[in-house]
């Protein structure tokens, strides 16, 4: 079963025109996008499907308020379709739609769906550093940074879940899904990685009571911590709220921004995450700040030390 | 509220009533205050919070962006980290992670020209 990730996660929202305004400034891009919604990719052509709450092309709401509808999970090829299917057959319904995607939903009523993955290969460079001591990254005359330089999404990450039931979580996305775990924060839960994808996470879960039951965020992949901060910033100045971050996670290793959203659950920039194989031993921390991020920033207006002598413009003083 | 002249008002200045039209929600920055002041107007009574999700020890921020405070359809105040909502009148969170917490009321007085002030 070659589960690679998330190729799309689809929300019905309470509040369509928001959202549309919320996806496009978060960096990603409208394909096909009417008033009923639709699309926003990033640009490797993963992504977010918006639609309004009520729209009946949308699966069934969760029994709570969260507006995650489904995750739609891309795989390698047909045939692991037909594995999975012949899998998860064993106990639930899984119906194949007719251009060979399969629908279920996991052991807590998620919403899933298996597709051949519409993930297209990006070819683009890391953001480069120089270091003493190792290679130049960026040639002589080849600059850093720059006032318009690109920030956008590159990839969907991965996704959140608050979920009652951890055990019953991972049995099955380990058990029958064929995911690994990388790592646990006890307290929350555990990172998982697909079969087919060596980042440490596409998944992760978070305890929580039967009415929380949801996605409590997603993220994508940034091209950099550089670009990270970048498009932050340029979030932040459009108005948008910073939940957490800036900052960089021990699990992971991953630079972190998490910001509000009017889709019910926040969204996150990540920048170089940590790769895994199956010869890594997972780790186990006890969850809280210190476990949770090895830095962390705060935002604050552009501001630089200088700036006319103390008193100037004052007038003269008094006698 | 009072029209006499020489009123004394006690409290931090937020905002004047004309700022926040009737069926709006708007945060106002204190000074010395980490979290806005949330002033939300519904059918006349003007309600003010403190800018703070019980959801986290301490609060966090509920718009998703500059005074975006309400659901879609205008008729609760909502966190737009989980999708909290709360009555207007009260602050009690009716849906999603802190049900049943209510947000910080925050008294105000309304001067005779209009002026809102928090008692905080």
């Amino acid at each position: 079963m070659n589960i690679i990730g998330p190729d799309y996660l689809i929300f019905g929202v309470d509040d369509l025109p928001a959202s549309i305004e919320y996806l496009t400034a978060f960096g990603l891009k409208p394909v096909g996008v009417d008033a009923t919604g639709g699309l926003f990719e990033a640009l490797d052509g993963t992504g977010i499907i918006v639609r309004a709450k009520g729209d009946p092309s949308l699966p069934a709401p969760l029994k709570t308020a969260n507006m995650l509808r489904q995750q739609v999970y891309g795989v390698a090829s047909p045939a692991d379709l037909d594995a999975i299917e012949a899998e998860l057959s064993k106990d639930r319904r899984v119906t194949r739609l007719a251009d060979g995607s399969l629908e279920t939903a996991d052991d807590q009523g998620f919403a899933l769906k298996f597709q051949t993955t519409k993930r297209r290969a990006l070819m683009m460079p890391a953001e480069k550093i120089n270091a003493p001591g190792a290679p130049a990254q960026r040639a002589p005359n080849e600059i850093g940074v720059w006032e318009d330089m690109p920030a956008a999404p590159r990839s969907l990450s991965h996704v959140v879940l608050f979920v009652p039931d951890i055990a019953k979580a991972a049995d099955f996305y380990c058990n029958r899904l064929q995911f690994v775990i990388t790592d646990t924060l006890v307290g929350a839960g555990p990172f998982l990685r697909p079969k087919a994808n060596d980042d440490h996470h596409t998944l992760f879960f978070i305890r929580t009571p039967d009415y929380m039951q949801g996605c409590e965020h997603l993220a994508f992949h940034m091209g950099g911590p550089t670009e990270l901060m970048v498009a932050g910033t340029r979030l932040v100045k459009s108005g948008v709220q910073s939940f957490w971050g800036p900052g960089r996670h021990k699990f992971g290793s991953n630079w972190f921004w998490y910001f509000n959203s009017p889709l019910g659950c926040h969204f996150e920039y990540d920048a170089d995450m940590d790769k895994h194989d199956d010869t890594w031993t997972p780790r186990e921390a006890p969850m809280g700040p210190e476990a949770s991020q090895i830095v962390l920033f705060e935002m604050r207006e552009k501001w630089a030390p200088g700036g006319p002598p103390p008193g100037a413009g004052k007038g003269p003083k008094p006698e | 509220m009072s029209g006499a002249a020489q009123q004394v008002i006690t409290g931090r200045y937020l905002c004047h009533i004309g700022d926040v039209a009737d069926g709006i929600a708007r945060g106002f920055a204190v000074s010395g205050l980490r979290p806005k002041v949330i002033v939300v107007r519904k059918n006349g009574h003007l309600h003010a919070y403190l800018d703070a999700c019980p959801h986290y020890t301490g609060g966090t921020p509920m718009a998703w962006k500059s005074d975006a405070y309400l659901n879609g359809a205008g008729t609760h105040l909502a966190c737009h980290s989980h999708g909290a909502l709360f009555e207007l009148a009260t602050g009690e969170c009716v849906l999603g992670p802190c049900l049943g917490q209510s947000l910080t009321k925050i008294d105000v007085t309304i001067t005779a020209t209009g002026e809102v002030f928090a008692a905080i």
